[in-house]
């Protein structure tokens, strides 16, 4: 059974990692907690809903398509609701902005769709195979799958290409990059599409796994999301990733050896518990503030 | 410090104004409906209160427990009323909320001058208005409140349900003697109410019939990863799973279940009823889930079957459990004053206590020495080709 469990842990702690990097990629480079990034995950989920549902898409169609959506709608968020603060007035408005934004995106959905429950149906059948006693399933294996090429290749986008570099430099210092000569405002677009994308895939294969998606699902999801950046270090990426497959096993760990009572209660107390004692996060490197 | 201070008036201010604006609106919609009201009063009738939401968050139920009060008392009329008089319901919506009942309760007693006031469909809400209805000595009968403490504020105050605690012995009865379960799982959705209420109830009936439980576990309401409770509930060794909450939960455990190949039941209350139920679940709920109520349009009595037709043909829809209760309230208020010859509550509300195995259209009601309504048979309910599907009716042994 712990096996079973830490593979129920892994999945889910994958899916906390994909949303997670998006926060922590803005984080790095804008210093904003971007909030609505759970309602694009939202969002995706539904994107990805419609396409399979309405028009037939299989899963891996649906979930490209459904990233590109989010990559615009991330796009359209920063210029709308970000940009013109950015420079402007104090970061607290963003942030506010941000919080603004999320409330918008998640009733407009719930206008759209109703706040009940949607079914995902099954785009891939159902099957399960069998290593000694460990069930694992085949979209267990799909959501790690793609989770883990995901996040490889964003680690080699912005370890080793030029875009990459640039993203490494806006979040060194920004103003200087600017003064560098670097596209600061592309920069931070594409950095926003990026993580919106990832958050698409995420909701993508949680509504495929769970079978379920509703217009406030990113709630929740956003803010344990958000306590795995911040756990793992926010502004690092490997620490996102870190982040949110602990945060993912100590979750069912947790229900599965204390009570569900505790999930929430065991998630945001490590939280706690690693700001107490790692005030940088786990990955986190400390910055000594200029006086 | 000082303007902290001044904030905290300011803000105090804002409240009473908001509070004087809300009560200025409600009293001005009151006045309105009350002069319509004294033009009606010149013909002497039997007023008959309705309590229950038509709009807010508890509309569900208020809205066709509404409808089965308005055809029962068109069908009194028809037959030339109650002693001769005509019958006439009062209607207002408290949207599901205390202050609203209060007021509500306390204008049908002193303006419109009801008998009985039929409703509401939640315990807290009819709590607050039995208690007005007990003071001025006028009839509330309940038609939906499940809850403890309801008919112990006083001797006007009958309701008219299913009650948890007489169905749940006479269904695990049915689980391990019809069924062969033994060995149960329980699982509670821990912030609803209604849940951790249902749970010990289970959990008692279980232990006095000899069953096991195996294995306990605990959901939140509201969450969709259910992974670690299958993965545990799987390696338990149940027979069958007693979930005692909403719809939507039962739904995504037993599609986990299905994923994970865990072939059991999933028993649960009528917090099961939802066509959510059905959708969210599709094939992983098919003859899966099996929940009890006290009413169900199918395979109904010759009683039933003619309200139901009758109600289709009227709102053009199915009734439901509530629509059923609230007929039911009324027919069996009428009854009793008939019997007593009297409409006076203080009188009538002797010969209700004595009520026994009224055959109503929501099940045959006893009401016990201590007016608590003892509803027979009940329905199990489960699922067949995507529709709900009345699977058998089991009797409740009076205890």
């Amino acid at each position: 059974m712990f096996w079973e469990q830490l593979l129920n842990g892994l999945t889910l702690g994958s899916t906390y990692a994909l949303i997670a990097l998006g926060y922590t990629m803005v984080y790095g480079i804008v210093q904003l907690i971007n909030f609505a990034h759970g309602e694009i995950y939202m969002f995706g989920a539904f994107a990805g809903l419609i396409l399979v549902s309405f028009f037939g898409f299989n899963l891996i169609a649906a979930m490209l398509a459904a990233m590109l959506f989010c990559m615009l709608l991330g796009i359209l968020v920063e210029r709308i609701a970000y940009r013109p603060l950015r420079g402007k007035s104090s970061r607290l408005s963003a942030l506010i902005s941000a919080i603004g934004v999320s409330i918008f995106l998640s009733t407009l959905m719930a206008l759209m769709a109703g706040t009940n429950t949607h079914r995902y149906p099954e785009v891939i059948a159902h099957q399960s195979y069998h290593l000694g006693s460990l069930d694992l399933s085949l979209m267990q294996i799909l959501i790690l799958a793609v989770s883990a090429l995901l996040m490889i290749g964003l680690q080699f986008m912005v370890q080793k290409t030029r875009i990459g570099k640039a993203m490494r430099a806006c979040s060194q210092d920004l103003d200087a990059s600017y003064l560098m000569g670097i596209n600061v405002n592309r920069v931070i677009s594409f950095t926003f599409a990026v993580g919106s994308a990832l958050a698409a895939a995420g909701g993508v294969m949680v509504g495929v796994y769970y079978n379920a998606v509703w217009p406030y699902m990113g709630m929740m999801a956003g803010l344990k999301a958000f306590a795995a950046a911040v756990m793992g270090g926010i502004g690092s990426i490997p620490g996102a990733m870190i982040g949110g497959l602990s945060l993912g096993i100590m979750e069912i760990m947790g229900v599965a050896y204390l009570s569900s009572s505790y999930k929430d209660a065991i998630a945001f107390g490590m939280l706690i518990l690693v700001l107490l004692i790692r005030p940088q996060g786990l990955m986190g490197q400390k910055i000594s503030k200029k006086v | 410090m000082i303007r902290g201070r001044k904030s905290r008036w300011a803000m105090l201010l804002c409240l009473l104004l908001a509070v004087a604006l809300l009560a200025g609106c409600s009293s001005n919609k009151e006045a309105a409906e009350g002069n319509k009201d004294a033009d009606k009063s010149q013909e002497e009738a039997i007023k008959l209160g309705f309590l229950g939401a038509t709009t807010g968050d508890v509309a569900n139920y208020g809205i066709p427990g509404k409808k089965g009060m308005e055809m029962a008392i068109d069908d009194l009329n028809a037959q030339g009323g109650i002693l001769g008089k005509k019958v006439e319901g009062v209607y207002e919506d408290n949207k599901g909320e205390n202050s609203e009942i209060a007021l509500i309760a306390t204008k049908y007693i002193t303006r419109d001058k009801v008998v009985a006031m039929v409703g509401d469909p939640c315990t807290g809400l009819t709590k607050v208005a039995a208690d007005i209805a007990q003071k001025n000595k006028v009839v509330i009968f309940s038609a939906g409140a499940t809850g403890t403490g309801v008919v112990e504020i006083g001797d006007y105050v009958f309701r008219n349900t299913l009650l948890d605690q007489f169905a749940v012995p006479s269904v695990v009865d049915w689980m391990m003697n019809s069924k062969g379960w033994k060995n149960f799982a329980i699982i509670t959705s821990l912030n609803i109410g209604y849940s951790t209420a249902l749970t010990p109830v289970f959990q008692e009936a279980i232990k006095a019939k000899g069953g096991k439980i195996v294995i306990e576990d605990t959901i939140n309401n509201g969450e969709t990863d259910f992974t670690a409770q299958i993965t545990k509930l799987k390696n338990a060794g149940a027979d069958v799973l007693v979930f005692t909450g909403y719809y939507r939960e039962a739904a995504l455990l037993q599609n986990e279940a299905k994923k994970q190949g865990l072939d059991i039941t999933l028993l649960g209350g009528d917090g099961l009823y939802g066509h959510d139920l059905i959708k969210l679940g599709k094939d992983a709920v098919e003859e899966k889930v099996i929940y009890y109520c006290g009413f169900s349009s199918d395979q109904p009595s010759p009683e039933t079957d003619a309200f139901i037709k009758k109600y289709v043909e009227r709102f053009k829809e199915q009734p439901d459990m509530f629509s059923a209760q609230y007929y039911d309230a009324v027919m069996i208020l009428a009854k009793a004053m008939t019997d007593a010859k009297s409409t006076d509550p203080a009188v009538f509300k002797d010969e209700l206590a004595r009520l026994k195995d009224y055959p109503g259209v929501s099940g045959n009601t006893t009401f016990r020495a201590d007016r608590e309504p003892i509803k027979s048979p009940i329905c199990l309910i489960t699922v067949k080709d995507g529709e709900f599907f009345l699977l058998e009716k089991i009797p409740v042994k009076v205890q």
